[in-house]
């Protein structure tokens, strides 16, 4: 061989080798960056295992998505998902675990509010970051410096937006006595907050205000206490399984209010499959909705038709996914995982995500939101504010049966 | 208000007969072997939980489940006695206390069991009627109270003419009253006492259907119900079929009573109060005969 | 082995020891294990002055525990005094509770006594749920612990180690005086020991405000390291039941049977709730309860002490030293 054609050759064949090492290298690579670990604990099974389940669904989804492109920094994520089997107890041990013993970067936030608010103090005692739904208004004013509500289930602010629907109503309209019935624990508790300042406003008298210890053996004492004082517009301050109970119960009682307010639970798929017609005209509240207009909710609904061939995303499937966006938001902007960094970022420049725009303050909460929904036709839809209603409310509820 | 103090009262009895239902079966193994069985109501809470499974796999309404259950527990009870209860006998001298504990110990197991199975949250058992009800002047009579009840009577009903009015009863009952006695008339021990074990687990397990078609219920739920059931049998006295019936009407309807006069919060602690009063006023029981 | 007077000696070693262990820098989980280990076991022996010398069995001693955490935790919360030098008064506060209960059904025999300990726990839930003082169901957010969470842990940690030997000490002594010849007395034939003269109820008494004592003291000291209270764990049955089966389980007859028990259990329970399921643990614990009462009445210290004089003999032979 000639001189240029050896070097031709060589020169050749030392691009072709580094283009057969180039992917060893790019493997290399990516195998010595090893995954951010984000952990944390949800009730997978037990009392709040519906919802628990919903929110993980989301966490992972979130993940898929985010491995599926370019990682958190660069890295993929894995996730660490204890199940807390709803107890609070284990929800603080498991988050604990998952700090020391996992030596976790990042925590995920738990549900209910009860776990949350416990978690939060773990969190803020190890100095790292907490994305939740939080505790309600109680937890956020412990003076934390490292949980947010991104965005928040609030219990306080769950019903505003009932009462000022309420409120532009003609007075004639109005139910004018209200019987309400709250689980006792941190939601119920939360829930029942707003509600005597919200009900004057409106001049409906508060008849009957009980409180009822979980699991609830019966509904029937307090619902035939509240038809005994002629309560047109009543207030199940609860969850799923005891929402469940309470409508059954008013249905075999004959008790027929205007208006029902339900805490938690009529959101989810689960609440018309048990209760078929019984569960329409039920109002709810939430701080995060399918329906809204914000960017990538669409195309979780898409998701949620695709895998469990549902109408729309679940409820806790787009909060799981938020709490995520939102961490990952706050770490991409602080660009690193230094808890501190990230706290300062969410504080100055917030997110903006599915749950819309939002800057947190000193407590670690956006100012203050709340969408009212009924569902109507088996759906959940939006009744208030006007300008993301997506259909007219139903007003006085129908009597069973009819 | 009267209209909510009759149908507190109506309510009250039917929920009563149901719970009457669950304590007869206790009170039966107390007063025959001397055996305080804290896992009966475990055993309910195991039938409510199985027809649950019924329900949802082949569509059995509860009651007709029934049919399977009764029999299944009543094997369930002489297991029980063959497996646990001889042994105990032979093996310990104070059996009342011990059983309190090994029964404690089954307990435990059963209910961290059917935690494992169907996970701790509370269940609802959904019927056809479900829901429904008989409206009488105002009052409303759930279905699902009414057949509870009525299984609940009739189940007494036939405890009582079992005992009463049949041989192999009639033994249960010598035996009850008189353990040496009976054996000294030529009656098998052994067999009298494995078949008052299968009786008696076998309405629990009627009552854990009763009472799951009003209540909704958890694993845990056993120990709500056992303090119920020990409260009836201290009023009606161990050992009284009839005082047992009666005495479980009394708690139903304090029970229903109560939530008339105090926060529902309170109410259970009206039944545990109850039951720490009776038991420091008359520990013999209010109705002994 | 744990006969012969020298022997205890180096029970206490081991103990002590122990309370060194943190200069080795371990691991967090470590600790936590024994931390854990150290309260339950303090508990189960304070317990066995009343359920195993005294035959009276307790499944209530929870409520204690729960009392002592949520006397202190109020203390810290409106006087800002640390539970860790509250604690006996969380303990006195437990002991008082004791006394009102235990005066009218320490009357109460078998069954009956034990039924109205288990309803016991339950009312003490719905009364702390309930009222606005406890946080009701909000639950008690107490401020945390000044420290960093490792020097937490090994304060903690230390904390119920000193409950421990207290624990021993006390059962010890119980065991060797009058008082822990009396009740084992009175669990053998209570109405034949009033009889020649034993003050039964006074000693049934006495015992359970020991155990109430040293169970509000590691109540306190746990509602600490929590920083959170709610009835839902602090009246809990679970713990009752574990107090009963370590108890039971290692040796009701011996102040350190329950401490044997304790091992065992926690142990098993570790193992099995991390690899298997915490429903898993809970139902071997339930067979356990079955086995020891139907094979191993005596626990299983049993199996090292040596055989008692056959029960013929007067009840003046009592289990012998140390």
């Amino acid at each position: 061989m000639s001189k240029s054609t050896r070097r031709e050759f060589l020169t050749k064949a030392g691009i072709g080798a580094g283009v057969l090492f180039l992917p060893g290298i790019s493997l290399t690579v990516r195998a010595s960056s090893a995954p951010i670990k984000i952990g944390g604990s949800l009730p997978l099974t037990g009392a709040y295992a519906d919802t628990g389940l919903w929110v993980e669904r989301g966490y992972r989804y979130w993940a898929e998505q985010v491995n599926a492109s370019d990682g958190l920094l660069g890295r993929p994520v894995e996730l660490i998902i204890y199940d807390d089997a709803s107890q609070v107890d284990r929800g603080i041990s498991l988050l604990e675990r998952a700090i020391t013993v996992d030596r976790v970067d990042l925590l995920l936030g738990g549900y209910p509010g009860t776990t949350a608010a416990a978690q939060m103090a773990v969190a803020e005692r190890y100095r790292k970051v907490y994305v939740s739904m939080g505790g309600h208004m109680a937890s956020f004013q412990r003076g934390f410096r490292y949980s947010f509500g991104a965005p928040p289930l609030m219990g306080e602010w769950w019903y505003e937006g009932a009462f000022q629907w309420l409120e532009s109503m003609d007075p004639a309209e109005r139910p004018k006595r209200a019987a309400a019935i709250t689980a006792n624990n941190a939601v119920g508790m939360a829930v029942r907050g707003g509600l005597a300042d919200g009900l004057a406003r409106s001049n409906i008298e508060l008849v009957m205000d009980e409180l009822y210890d979980l699991p609830l053996a019966s509904a029937e004492p307090l619902v035939q206490r509240a038809k005994a004082l002629d309560a047109d517009m009543f207030i199940a301050n609860g969850f799923f399984g005891d929402g469940v109970q309470t409508i059954r119960a008013m249905r075999a009682l004959d008790y027929n209010p205007k208006l029902i307010l339900q805490g938690i639970g009529s959101l989810i798929p689960e609440w018309v499959q048990e209760l078929g017609e019984d569960g329409n005209y039920v109002v709810s509240g939430t701080a995060l909705h399918d329906k809204l207009p914000f960017k990538g909710v669409e195309e979780l609904n898409q998701v949620a038709r695709e895998r469990w061939g549902l109408r729309n995303a679940p409820e806790y499937f787009l909060f799981g996914y938020a709490w995520m966006q939102a961490l990952q938001q706050g770490v991409e902007g602080a660009g690193s995982l230094n808890q501190d960094a990230i706290a300062q970022y969410l504080r100055t420049e917030g997110i903006d995500g599915i749950a819309g725009r939002m800057v947190f303050d000193e407590r670690g909460l956006p100012p203050a939101f709340s969408y009212t929904t009924q569902v109507i036709n088996g759906q959940v839809e939006l009744i208030w504010p006007l300008h993301v209603r997506t259909h007219e409310p139903v007003y006085p509820k129908p009597p069973w049966g009819r | 208000m009267l209209v909510e103090v009759v149908q507190a009262v109506v309510t009250g009895l039917l929920i009563g007969l149901t719970f009457a239902v669950l304590a007869v079966g206790f009170s039966l193994i107390w007063g025959t072997t001397g055996v305080v069985n804290i896992a009966h109501s475990a055993f309910a809470v195991l039938a409510a939980f199985l027809s649950l499974v019924a329900s949802r796999q082949w569509g059995l309404d509860p009651i007709a489940a029934l049919v399977g259950l009764v029999p299944l527990f009543f094997i369930l009870g002489v297991v029980l006695h063959e497996v646990l209860i001889k042994v105990a006998a032979r093996r310990t001298k104070e059996l009342g206390l011990a059983s309190m504990i090994f029964t404690f110990g089954l307990a435990s197991f059963m209910e961290n069991g059917m935690a494992y199975v169907w996970g701790p949250g509370p269940r609802v058992l959904n019927t056809a009627y479900t829901g429904a009800a008989v409206h009488l002047l105002g009052i409303s009579i759930p279905l699902t109270h009414a057949y509870g009840a009525l299984l609940g009577l009739a189940t007494i009903g036939l405890l009582y003419g079992f005992l009463y009015h049949t041989f192999p009863g009639k033994a249960v009952r010598a035996v009850w009253q008189q353990r040496d006695g009976a054996a000294l008339c030529g009656i098998p021990l052994h067999r009298v006492t494995a078949l008052t074990y299968g009786v008696s687990i076998a309405s629990a397990s009627v009552a854990g259907v009763a009472m799951a078609l009003i209540y909704s219920f958890t694993p845990a739920t056993y120990m709500v119900w056992l303090v119920n059931v020990f409260l009836i049998v201290i009023v009606g006295g161990v050992g009284s079929l009839l005082g047992a019936a009666a005495a479980g009407l009394i708690v139903g309807l304090v029970s229903s009573l109560s939530v008339l006069v105090m926060p529902f919060v309170w109410t259970n602690l009206a039944l545990f109060g109850l039951l720490i009063l009776v038991l420091l006023v008359r520990p013999s029981g209010l109705l002994k005969r | 082995m744990v006969n012969r007077p020298r022997d205890w000696v180096y029970v206490f070693g081991i103990l002590l020891a122990l309370g060194l262990l943190p200069l080795a820098q371990p691991s967090e989980y470590v600790l936590s294990f024994l931390y854990f280990l150290f309260s339950y076991a303090a508990m189960a022996v304070a317990w066995n002055v009343l359920g195993g010398f005294g035959g009276y069995l307790s499944f209530g001693h929870v409520t204690f525990f729960g009392t002592g955490a949520y006397v202190t935790g109020l203390m810290l919360v409106h006087w800002g005094w640390s539970p860790l030098i509250t604690a006996p008064l969380g303990g006195l506060a437990a002991a008082l509770l004791a006394l009102v209960i235990g005066y009218p059904t320490l009357r109460l025999r078998g069954p009956y006594f034990t039924v109205v300990t288990v309803v016991t726990v339950l009312i003490a839930k719905i009364v702390v749920l309930n009222v606005p003082l406890t946080g009701a169901a909000m639950g008690l957010w107490m401020p945390f612990p000044p420290w960093d969470p490792f020097t937490s842990r090994v304060i903690f940690y230390e904390a119920v180690l000193v409950l421990l030997l207290a624990a021993l000490l006390m059962a010890r002594w119980v065991q060797h005086a009058k008082f822990g010849f009396g009740l084992r007395v009175l669990r053998e034939d209570e109405d034949a020991a009033a009889a020649i003269g034993v003050p039964a109820f006074r000693l049934k008494l006495g015992a359970l405000l020991l155990s109430a004592f040293v169970c509000g003291m590691v109540g306190a000291v746990h509602g600490y390291d929590r920083s959170y209270l709610h009835p839902d764990f602090m009246f809990d049955l679970h713990p009752s039941i574990m107090m009963v089966l370590m108890a039971l389980f290692g040796g009701r007859d011996h102040w350190l049977g329950p401490l044997v028990g304790a091992v065992a259990v926690m142990i098993t329970d570790e193992l099995l709730t991390v690899y298997v399921g915490t429903e898993a643990a809970r139902m071997l614990f339930g067979l356990l309860l079955i086995i020891v009462v139907l094979f191993l009445p005596e626990g299983v210290i049993s199996l090292r002490l040596p055989k008692k004089p056959p029960r013929a003999a007067a009840a003046g032979e009592g289990v012998s030293s140390p």
